[in-house]
């Protein structure tokens, strides 16, 4: 199991767009893969779950993950988050 | 319960109940434990044996006109006498005057002292319930909560089983939605349940295909509600003969435990052509009907082995007689 934090980069936050992108990248993956921000826990394969964490640019998301391939989905989870979803 | 700041308490619920703080704003550092009040009347006439010092003291008309009573010298003496406690805080209601002396006493032990014009009884309802609340355990459930026949169902299961999907037909068949996806669930007193979706959620789902939906536009009211006590956990698992423990007798009722309260569960099986509304239908009146004294399985379990007494006994009575 891995445990590590992420932080939301983007000016919009973790609005619809992003949490699709979070969603469908955590989906290819077999590990389980869990956000938690202020106590609130989120399925990261899940769109509402992670868009129920309201994260804001700057918020700091800690993320477990656990499978066989978790060291990849950390990897590829990072990268996402530091692209800023794709957006400026 | 985790300890709870005065500082926070106060600052919550000082508007509605109509707090005002007396003291100096450093005596609110104190935590509070438990979610009791006490009157510390009885240990004012002198009976301090069984004082309760971590709970709030709420001072009434009670105490203040007992004290009254007193002389000058056994007022002092009363005060000594609780406020030699190390106590959380100390709210007095109805506006009453502050006793004399008792501000000097729990200013200087760090003890903050409130007033409320509120009367005493309705105040310690509010209060106990506000801190009641504070104290509730919670947690967060990836499922989808559903009322069906007043039922409270939960259905879990790994992401993509189709949970949503059950819960769109459930709507679709007259019940009603608590939340998709994210559930909170927060104990109420000791053994009840209640679930809710979240503020920002309310009744979206999320539908594979489609993207993300209204319940409550797309339905109209009676499609939705905001809360529910959670009774029932089912399921879904994607079928596999070796792992899967489906009950096939319904003699036990499983349970499974939330926040330390055992709620009964039922696993579903998956595969194409499963019917999960109505299962989830089914689950649901059989819970009920198990609630008001039926219980199906072990009331045929009577009847099969009655049949087969009188069996043996019929067998019994025929063995010599060979025509």
């Amino acid at each position: 199991m891995i445990v590590d934090e992420l932080t939301v980069l983007n000016p919009l936050g973790v609005h619809l767009r992003p949490a699709g992108k979070i969603v469908t990248l955590c989906s290819s993956f077999k590990s389980e893969i869990f956000f938690l921000r202020d106590g609130k826990e989120a399925n990261a394969k899940s769109i509402l779950g992670v868009i129920a964490l309201a994260a804001a640019e700057g918020s700091k998301i800690a993320v477990r993950i656990d499978g066989e391939d978790e060291a990849e989905a950390r990897y590829a989870l990072k990268e996402l988050f530091e692209q800023r979803f794709g957006e400026y | 319960m985790a300890g709870l700041p005065v500082r926070e308490l106060f600052e919550k619920i000082r508007e509605e109940l109509h707090l005002t703080l007396v003291t100096d704003p450093e005596t609110l550092s104190r935590e509070i434990t438990t979610t009791d009040i006490h009157r510390p009347g009885l240990a004012m006439a002198g009976y301090t044996d069984y004082f309760l010092d971590e709970r709030v003291q709420i001072l009434g008309e009670t105490e203040i006109s007992y004290l009254k009573t007193l002389d000058e010298g056994g007022r002092l003496a009363a005060l000594d006498r609780v406020c030699g406690f190390p106590l959380v805080c100390l709210i007095i209601t109805k506006s009453l005057e502050v006793p004399e002396g008792l501000l000097e006493r729990l200013e200087s032990h760090g003890t903050a002292v409130l007033r409320t014009p509120m009367d005493t009884t309705p105040f310690i309802h509010a209060l106990t319930g506000y801190l009641r609340d504070a104290a509730a355990l919670t947690t967060t459930i990836h499922g989808t909560m559903v009322d069906v026949y007043g039922v409270g169902l939960m259905l879990a299961g790994a992401s993509g089983i189709g949970k949503s999907e059950c819960a769109l037909d459930l709507v679709e068949r007259g019940h009603r939605l608590v939340a998709d996806d994210v559930v909170t669930i927060v104990r109420k007193e000791d053994d009840i349940l209640i679930g809710a979706g979240s503020e920002l959620l309310k009744h979206h789902m999320e539908l594979r295909g489609i993207g993300i939906i209204d319940i409550r536009t797309m339905f109209g009211i009676r499609a939705v509600r905001a809360m529910k006590r959670l009774e029932v956990v089912v399921r879904l698992e994607e079928w596999d003969e070796d792992r899967l423990n489906a009950e096939r007798l319904g003699l036990d009722d499983r349970t499974v435990e939330i926040l330390g309260v055992p709620i009964t569960t039922a696993t579903i099986p998956i595969f194409p052509g499963k019917n999960l509304s109505v299962l989830s239908e089914v689950i649901a009146l059989n819970y009920l009907q198990k609630a008001y004294g039926q219980h199906p399985a072990r009331e045929f379990n009577e009847r099969l082995r009655e049949w087969m007494r009188k069996q043996a006994a019929l067998r019994q009575e025929h063995r010599h007689d060979l025509e």
